[in-house]
């Protein structure tokens, strides 16, 4: 029996020569558990070098690291390994949600009177959520394998309710968003579509920040109970500085503006209520003020409050409005991507995780009872 | 072993029954399963990196050097399932004697926990993350598709995304050969049974027994990390605990991890007062945008 008889008898396959399994295809073939996994493209990048930084130190020779160990500053966590497409989806998705409760607001309490407003919430939510869609898939590892996300519901984990919510919000605002200008039974039916939006457009705009504070990172973890109400108020501000670029009646105009001002009122405060939240823990609110993250941070409080000081600022003008509807838009993508960066960074510490459970933020704050962490007497 | 025929030759000398142990029980459903790494008796040899390897037929991750020790590891990954740490200590052990000034070594082979309440599995939602006959967490490479949120629900940055497979792994308990009634291929590589396998209640008596003994020569600083729930409550347990002999961080191991499923609900209560308050905007909004109107 040659080696192409075993490798399709037995339902493993051959390998490949330099896949980094040194097992010979003359011979071997693949069935292993990991027989599957596709192996490095270019071995030679992998090769030689660390991927970091060279430890130069001896280890015994540093006194200090037995107060504060670390295992020679390596991670205690992974990183996440998501990209830019995600905090750009926690825009967006925020931005659709917000816009979608609104637009069922609008539709509910006004529907003759507000009818532009109505439909424009229904188009951000629609494309919010298409987009949002695409974000979500191109950072995927298998991409093609985006449907299995509706394969399962699982309650525990917030990704898989949002999947659920974002399934259910973006086809009913395109819907209501299509049928906006039709009469009879389709208006019905585009109403019911547009109210269905309006509420799963309430969890929409904030399970982005119940899925941030559901993981290992200390920072995300830490401000599991400020997060959602930055990111609901971010998404309100994002929403109304999309619908202030759009052509609004004096009318309508005016609601936006009161939604939107509530909004960037409460997201600096969440902002203020996050840095309080994440510092209780020294070390695990660094990254908000260090770093990348600390200065993507710092511009996304600049920019939300020049939104919001044009938004205070008496009298009308349509500079004005597009001015802070830019300053607002631009806010709300900074504290996205701030907040991920942040969630990097802190990830990369070890320290963030050691000194949030020492000081007792992990498992003991849930279940009240201490995790036997170290000899007898130690801890 | 030789590169040449790893295949065949990995099945002869990892097959067959595995030697030692209590007989296993035929038909029924199988017990709870785990390992009992003790840290005392490991050696640094990586046997275990290297038996892992060769059975599930992982490809390296390249070879380089990282001035850690003896640790070119560094840690588990998508293609490391077992990762030994080397530490050098500035200060003995209780009751060793030392052969040149203050010093000792400690050494771990880590592992998936396979804990009780898993981070991995309770974030998947894709339901790839799966709790076997065995009492193992299992990722079915079929069905993921490489969201990666199982590897910040991981508490001990033990699952990764495999930048060129684009899907999640990690240790798999060897599901393969306990389906055939063998023992993992680093437990069975293991030279000193630092790594011992075996059904969860039996390795926890070994372990308590191996602590007592420890204790009585003289090992004072010895304890079993994640044990049971009451020693881990964040966690509930892990299937695969370990005998340490400094604190967890040393080890690179979390003090006090939690699943965290455990504690979202604070941020579900948060998110829904937010949302309650956006709604309640809104309508503020629109009717005072209607009543101006008029």
């Amino acid at each position: 029996m040659s080696a192409e008889d075993v490798a399709t008898s037995g339902g493993g396959h051959r390998p490949t020569e330099g896949d980094g399994r040194n097992v010979d295809p003359r011979v071997g073939i693949l069935e292993g558990e990991a027989a599957d996994q596709t192996a490095p493209a270019r071995r030679s990048e992998a090769e030689g070098a660390a991927p970091f930084e060279v430890w130069r130190m001896v280890p015994s020779g540093d006194g200090d690291r037995r107060t504060d160990p670390t295992y020679y500053d390596r991670p205690a966590i992974k990183e996440p390994v998501w990209i830019w497409s995600v905090p750009a989806y926690f825009y967006v998705g925020g931005a659709a949600g917000a816009a979608n409760v609104l637009g069922a607001v609008a539709q509910l309490v006004d529907r003759e009177g507000m009818d532009g407003l109505v439909r424009r919430c229904r188009w951000i939510g629609a494309v919010g959520g298409g987009l949002g869609t695409a974000f979500l898939v191109i950072d995927l590892g298998r991409p093609e394998r985006f449907l299995n996300m509706l394969r399962v519901f699982r309650p525990t984990s917030p990704l898989s309710l949002g999947s659920w919510v974002l399934a259910a919000a973006t086809p009913a605002a395109s819907g209501a968003a299509a049928l906006s200008g039709a009469g009879g039974a389709l208006r019905a039916l585009a109403d019911a579509a547009g109210l269905g939006a309006g509420l799963v457009g309430l969890p929409l705009s904030g399970y982005t920040a119940v899925l941030l504070s559901s993981t290992a990172v200390p920072i995300w973890q830490e401000t599991r109970r400020t997060l959602p109400m930055l990111f609901v108020a971010s998404a309100m501000s994002s929403a109304a500085s999309l619908l202030e670029l759009t052509g609004l009646n004096r009318r309508e105009e005016e609601v936006v503006h009161r939604f939107g001002l509530a909004g960037k009122i409460a997201g600096m405060a969440a902002m203020v209520a996050v840095e309080k939240e994440a510092s209780r823990v020294d070390r695990v609110g660094r990254p908000l003020r260090e770093g990348v993250s600390g200065a993507l941070w710092r511009s996304a409080k600049v920019l939300a409050g020049a939104s919001l000081g044009l938004s205070l600022w008496p009298g009308r003008s349509r500079a004005r409005t597009v001015a802070r509807a830019v300053l607002g838009t631009a806010g709300a993508i900074a504290v996205r991507f701030a907040v991920m960066r942040a969630g990097k960074a802190s990830a990369q510490d070890p320290r963030a995780t050691f000194h949030m459970q020492r000081a007792g933020r992990g498992g003991r704050e849930v279940t009240g009872r201490p995790a036997t962490a170290g000899p007898p007497g130690s801890a | 072993m030789t590169a040449t025929g790893a295949t065949s030759a990995t099945h002869e000398v990892f097959g067959g029954q595995s030697g030692g142990g209590a007989p296993r029980p035929k038909g029924g459903a199988p017990r709870p399963k785990g390992f009992f790494t003790d840290t005392t008796v490991c050696i640094g040899c990586k046997a275990c990196e290297v038996a892992c390897k060769e059975w599930n037929q992982l490809p390296d991750d390249g070879f380089s050097f990282t001035g850690m020790s003896y640790d070119n590891t560094v840690d588990l990954g998508a293609s490391t399932w077992r990762h030994v740490s080397f530490i050098e200590r500035p200060v003995p052990l209780s009751g060793q004697v030392a052969g040149q000034g203050s010093f000792s070594w400690l050494l771990m082979s880590d592992v998936c926990k396979h804990c009780q309440r898993a981070g991995c599995l309770e974030n998947c939602p894709t339901g790839a993350i799966v709790r076997t006959e065995f009492d193992s967490v299992y990722v079915q490479p079929d069905v993921c598709n490489g969201c990666g949120y199982c590897i910040v629900g991981c508490p001990f940055g033990v699952i990764d995304r495999r930048e060129e497979d684009g899907r999640a792994w990690k240790c798999t308990l060897c599901y393969d050969r306990l389906k055939d009634d063998m023992e993992p291929a680093c437990a069975k590589a293991c030279p000193t049974d630092s790594i011992q396998f075996g059904d969860l209640d039996e390795l926890k008596v070994l372990a308590g027994g191996r602590l007592q003994t420890l204790r009585e020569r003289g090992v004072s600083e010895a304890y079993l990390y994640g044990v049971d729930e009451a020693s881990q409550p964040g966690t509930e347990g892990l299937n695969a605990f370990f005998l340490l002999v400094d604190r967890p961080e040393v080890y690179n191991l979390p003090p006090d991890p939690v699943a965290p499923a455990k504690r979202n609900g604070s941020g579900w209560a948060s998110m829904a007062a937010a949302v309650v308050a956006m709604a309640a905007a809104a309508i503020g909004a629109v009717v005072a945008g209607r009543n101006g109107s008029r």
